[in-house]
């Protein structure tokens, strides 16, 4: 858990972002601090993905500001993102490209990061020859082969069976407790965010409505968290 | 990439189908048709940037040459035969009415050398290549890909596009000077079958009417095609976002603007070196 004197990892400070004139993310701050997991929950469409994309660079925000203490930051996409024409190996390799690592330095990281996420044995597997769960953890290899300080999850458990689901969130934890990396998971996956996260923001419609821990979430009387974490139909989240 | 994309998508196409106003349609065609070709000069730019700094991949180079020059001989090749053949019976059938049967070898080569190697080769390229080059680049936007590269800090026009371009503006002269000579095998044969020309007095002919600035010209549109295929290609690709019908957009859009351009470029290099003065 971070501790509260440390200086956070990370820091979105009132971002703003619309798509063709269509408000996205209005206002939104938080920061997470080395070794915490923040999980940022909320209804499809609520602007989870976007922050995620604002926090690793691939998107600008229209106002606002993200301080980050380094650029060295993993990202694990929900669809995997592997490149199919790359051996699982060579998916790692691009990702050590330019750290000026020795040849052998570059393999043992490679092969270390594989066994934490058991897949010692499938180096030189294509994606396509990998299943969904072993895609996902290919995935998450390769954005923490360089030990970034930063990790970023993008629904890592979406589409997955329960037990896939857990031997991910496990891999996340253990992940977290190896490198004591900044952590935020964007999910909408009740058993994610109840076992990986150490807090919890709710986004609806751009805004952070709730923050707190996982343990707060089921008894709060916040009407969206209360919607969302009990599966209601009515609440103020009309398009559930 | 930016998150504007520039581009139409299957959305898009949707969209601006429901559109009862022809101006507005006009409109939007040809709005996509200037940030089509701007977005292919800025790539263009970018991309010689990297080359001039060294910035190439010459290994992914050279895999990319397999893709783009190795792969396309049979098709290439199988096309210019067929051309030289067709060609060059028209040509031998008008030249022996007018009794210059030996004029034949000189009038296929000139043909051939100027227009049909380049063009032939070109086409061909744009077709089997250019799609395969915009359908790839534009799964890897839709999957993804190209944002986990930027995430690793892995510039995609350095990863991506200069491999592709090299391999380009490489296998190109080298495709369309084979499709030249592959014309020539197919004329030889016709005017020894069609007009009893023996292959000597072919050759002679060809050897009295080729130029040296015809070898220029020829090689200066075989760099040019090999510049429009891979950067549209990669311009479509890089720019297309949506789902998988996209793929299939981006895919004809690339062949109609490669193809498209190749013609447009091939008259513009004509008349700059070969219109009378």
């Amino acid at each position: 858990m971070a501790q509260a004197a440390e200086t956070p990892a990370i820091k979105a400070v009132d971002i703003h972002k619309s798509f063709d004139g269509r408000p996205i993310l209005r206002g939104v701050s938080f920061e997470v601090y080395p070794g915490e997991t923040l999980a940022i929950i909320g209804p499809s469409g609520c602007g989870k993905s976007t922050i995620l994309k604002i926090l690793c660079g691939l998107l600008e925000p229209d106002s606002g500001e993200v301080i980050k203490e380094t650029h060295d930051i993993g990202l694990v996409f929900q669809g995997s993102a592997l490149l199919n024409s790359y051996t699982v190996r060579e998916n790692l390799q691009l990702a050590l490209r330019g750290r000026k690592l020795s040849k052998a330095d570059e393999e043992e990281q490679i092969r270390k990061t594989l066994a934490l996420v058991g897949l010692a044995d499938h180096l030189d597997h294509y994606p396509s020859e990998l299943s969904g769960g072993q895609q996902k953890r290919t995935s998450f290899a390769r954005a923490v082969v360089y030990n970034p300080r930063i990790i970023l999850y993008d629904e890592p458990t979406t589409g997955l069976d329960p037990v896939m689901s857990t031997i991910i969130e496990d891999y996340m934890i253990e992940l977290e407790r190896e490198l004591h990396a900044a952590s935020i998971v964007v999910t909408h996956q009740y058993s994610t965010w109840t076992r990986t996260a150490d807090r919890i923001i709710m986004m609806h419609a751009g805004r952070i409505v709730w923050t707190g821990d996982p343990s707060e979430a089921v008894d709060s009387d916040n009407a969206y968290i209360y919607q969302f974490a009990h599966a209601k139909r009515e609440g103020p989240m009309l398009d559930a | 990439m930016s998150n504007g994309s520039s581009t139409i998508s299957g959305n898009d196409l949707r969209r601006k189908s429901r559109i009862p106003n022809p101006i507005a349609f006009l409109e939007a065609y040809f709005g996509s048709g200037v940030k089509m070709i701007g977005l292919a000069l800025i790539l263009l730019t970018k991309t010689w940037s990297l080359i001039l700094r060294g910035r190439i991949d010459w290994p992914e180079t050279v895999r990319q040459c397999e893709m783009i020059g190795l792969k396309s001989f049979l098709v290439v090749g199988l096309t210019a035969l067929f051309t030289g053949f067709a060609m060059s019976l028209q040509i031998s059938r008008e030249l022996v009415l007018f009794g210059a049967d030996t004029a034949i070898g000189g009038v296929v080569s000139l043909a051939l050398i100027r227009e049909i190697g380049p063009i032939t080769a070109g086409v061909m390229v744009a077709g089997r290549v250019g799609s395969s080059i915009a359908a790839e680049l534009t799964t890897m936007m839709i999957t993804e890909q190209i944002d986990a590269l930027q995430v690793m800090r892995i510039d995609p026009v350095e990863f991506l596009v200069v491999p592709r371009y090299m391999a380009g503006i490489l296998m190109m002269p080298t495709l369309s000077v084979y499709a030249m000579f592959i014309g020539l095998i197919a004329g030889i044969n016709i005017a020894y079958g069609a007009a009893n020309i023996p292959a000597a007095t072919f050759l002679d002919s060809v050897k009295q009417t080729i130029l040296e600035r015809d070898f220029v010209v020829h090689f200066l549109k075989a760099f040019i095609n090999g510049t429009i295929v891979t950067t549209f290609a990669c311009a479509i690709g890089l720019s297309t976002k949506g789902g998988a019908e996209d793929v299939g957009i981006a895919t004809t859009r690339s062949i109609v603007w490669t193809m498209t351009m190749i013609f447009v470029f091939n008259f513009v290099v004509t008349s700059l070196t070969y219109a009378p003065r």
